[in-house]
């Protein structure tokens, strides 16, 4: 469902991805690995049309997004949980996460019922919900994000670096919530980046290896399936 | 005497503070969202002036109802608003937005020129003086002072709805919310599916219809001449550096202030009056360097 087709992009003449080529499949969840400026979160960026590809072709469900404006891309299915979280701090949690599906219009019924289902699937963000975002903690700001890239990620979700600088009961209670999520959505492909590659065994159907720009993939032995 | 001397000031400086107030706001709001110090803004409230004397004379001579002389102030503001704010937006700023702070304050400068010509070159450097809003709706005694309805009362109410408005808008709805999160963060807000391009131009618009309401509600109260904008320019820069740029509660809080200061002058050191607003700005950056109501923020790249 999405695939990289020899992607480059380059940032003030440095290059970062080297024709990176992947697929990712519906429903299955891919570790993607490498070490701090190996190219992952530009991987993710490059997805969301953060920046763009200075060659290449990046498809979606059989369409090519290569050109499409960033802010249409969100309305395709896709949620993003950006490493630093990037919640507005202007607005209470529970607004964080409605705020995507009322941006992209969604109907009011259809917008309580997604935040019906995340909530008994992420249920600490319920109690969260009223309290100001600038004011949750940096671990529960990953899981307020993890929320809100649910808000509108129906096909496919990115999640950069969920685990960096979580205590280690929530780096647990983010891991189940992950298991969750794939118990009750299967279909929805998991993009999850990741500098040590033990952590994310438990949930990856596959792993691929970034290393300054180059991607490959390990042929894991036995898919390893939650 | 004194006494009413000081009550005169204080009726002074709130009428007076209502319209700076509508000015300044619309600067804060559009430094908080697209984070350019926008020079050009005091044209809006000269041409928002000059537009709505300009509809007072066509309304006086075509001996309709004088009353619509109150909606053609609104329709003033807006038109000016509209048509040379999305103008000046998507033909100019748009092209600045990623560029060099100097560089963006000097292309709204030279906005801000060409349009000032451009009022002179339309209407002409004799001062127009169109009252009929002010003289419609009378006097009304405050305390043994006699004052017209229109500055006393119309003004600060529409700074009133203007400032409750805003704050409902921000909050309450999806548009003023992706206000909001565009200026908290772009990138975070294009990731979650806002078009940032669109948004500038909504609070541009919004800015500008501010500043030119300022400048339309002002008409009836002033003699119209050029230059009239920089002045205005110039205060509501001091009101919203005050306030702490972005902040819009604040900036209510700061006109007033700046508006009492500066009649305060007027009446006791009359050699002051133009200073008062620029002093006290002073002292408070001196205090808070960020402003009376901002917060220290570090700065995004």
């Amino acid at each position: 469902m999405l695939t990289f087709d020899n992607i480059v992009v380059a940032i003030q003449g440095a290059t970062i991805l080297r024709r990176v080529t992947f697929r990712i499949d519906a429903g299955q969840t891919v570790a993607l690995i490498g070490r701090n400026g190996a190219g992952k979160t530009t991987v993710l960026r490059t997805v969301m049309g953060l920046i763009g590809p200075a060659g290449g072709r990046l498809g979606f469900e059989g369409r090519d997004i290569t050109a499409m404006r960033a802010d249409q891309r969100p309305g395709l299915g896709i949620g993003y949980a950006p490493e630093d979280r990037r919640l507005f701090s202007a607005f209470t949690v529970e607004e964080n996460i409605r705020l995507p599906a009322e941006v992209a219009r969604r109907p009011k019924a259809e917008i309580a019922d997604t935040l019906d289902r995340i909530y008994s699937m992420i249920p600490e963000l319920k109690e969260m919900a009223r309290r100001p975002a600038g004011q949750v903690s940096g671990g529960q700001g990953k899981i307020v994000a993890l929320g809100r890239a649910l808000m509108l990620g129906t096909k496919i979700i990115l999640l950069d670096e969920p685990f960096q600088g979580l205590a280690p009961i929530l780096a647990a209670r983010y891991g189940e919530t992950l298991k969750a999520l794939k118990a009750t959505r299967p279909d929805i492909s998991v993009l999850i980046t990741e500098s040590n590659p033990s952590l994310l065994k438990p949930f990856a159907d596959r792993t691929l290896i970034i290393e300054r720009g180059d991607l490959s993939e390990i042929m894991n032995d036995e898919p390893l399936v939650a | 005497m004194t006494s009413d001397l000081l009550l005169i000031a204080a009726l002074d400086g709130i009428a007076y503070a209502a319209l700076v107030f509508l000015v300044a706001v619309g600067l804060t709001l559009i430094f908080g969202v697209l984070r350019v110090l926008n020079i050009a803004h005091g044209s809006f409230y000269a041409l928002g002036a000059y537009v709505a004397a300009s509809l007072g004379i066509g309304i006086a001579a075509s001996k309709i109802s004088p009353w619509l002389s109150y909606p053609a102030l609104a329709v003033a503001a807006a038109i000016v608003g509209i048509v040379v704010g999305s103008a000046i937006e998507r033909l100019l700023l748009q092209r600045i937005y990623d560029k060099e702070e100097v560089l963006q304050l000097l292309v709204t400068f030279a906005a801000f020129m060409i349009l000032d010509n451009a009022q002179r070159l339309i209407w002409g450097v004799q001062p127009y003086f169109v009252a009929t809003p002010l003289q419609l709706l009378g006097n009304v005694q405050i305390g043994g002072i006699t004052y017209t309805v229109y500055q006393i009362i119309v003004l600060p109410a529409v700074a009133l709805l203007v400032l409750a408005g805003m704050r409902l808008f921000l909050r309450r709805t999806v548009s003023g919310r992706v206000i909001l999160a565009v200026a908290e963060d772009r990138e975070a807000a294009r990731a979650i599916g806002i078009n940032v391009p669109r948004v500038y131009l909504w609070t541009f618009v919004i800015g500008s219809i501010l500043a030119s309401l300022g400048g339309s509600l002002a008409s009836p109260t002033t003699s119209i001449l050029p230059g009239m904008g920089t002045d205005m320019l110039v205060l509501s820069f001091a009101v919203a550096a005050s306030a702490g740029l972005g902040r819009i509660e604040g900036a209510a809080i700061t006109a007033l202030l700046i508006g009492l200061g500066r009649s305060a002058a007027v009446y006791w050191a009359p050699e002051l009056d133009v200073l008062v607003p620029y002093l006290i700005m002073t002292l408070v950056l001196l205090v808070k360097p960020q402003g009376l109501f901002g917060t220290l923020q570090a700065r995004r790249i």
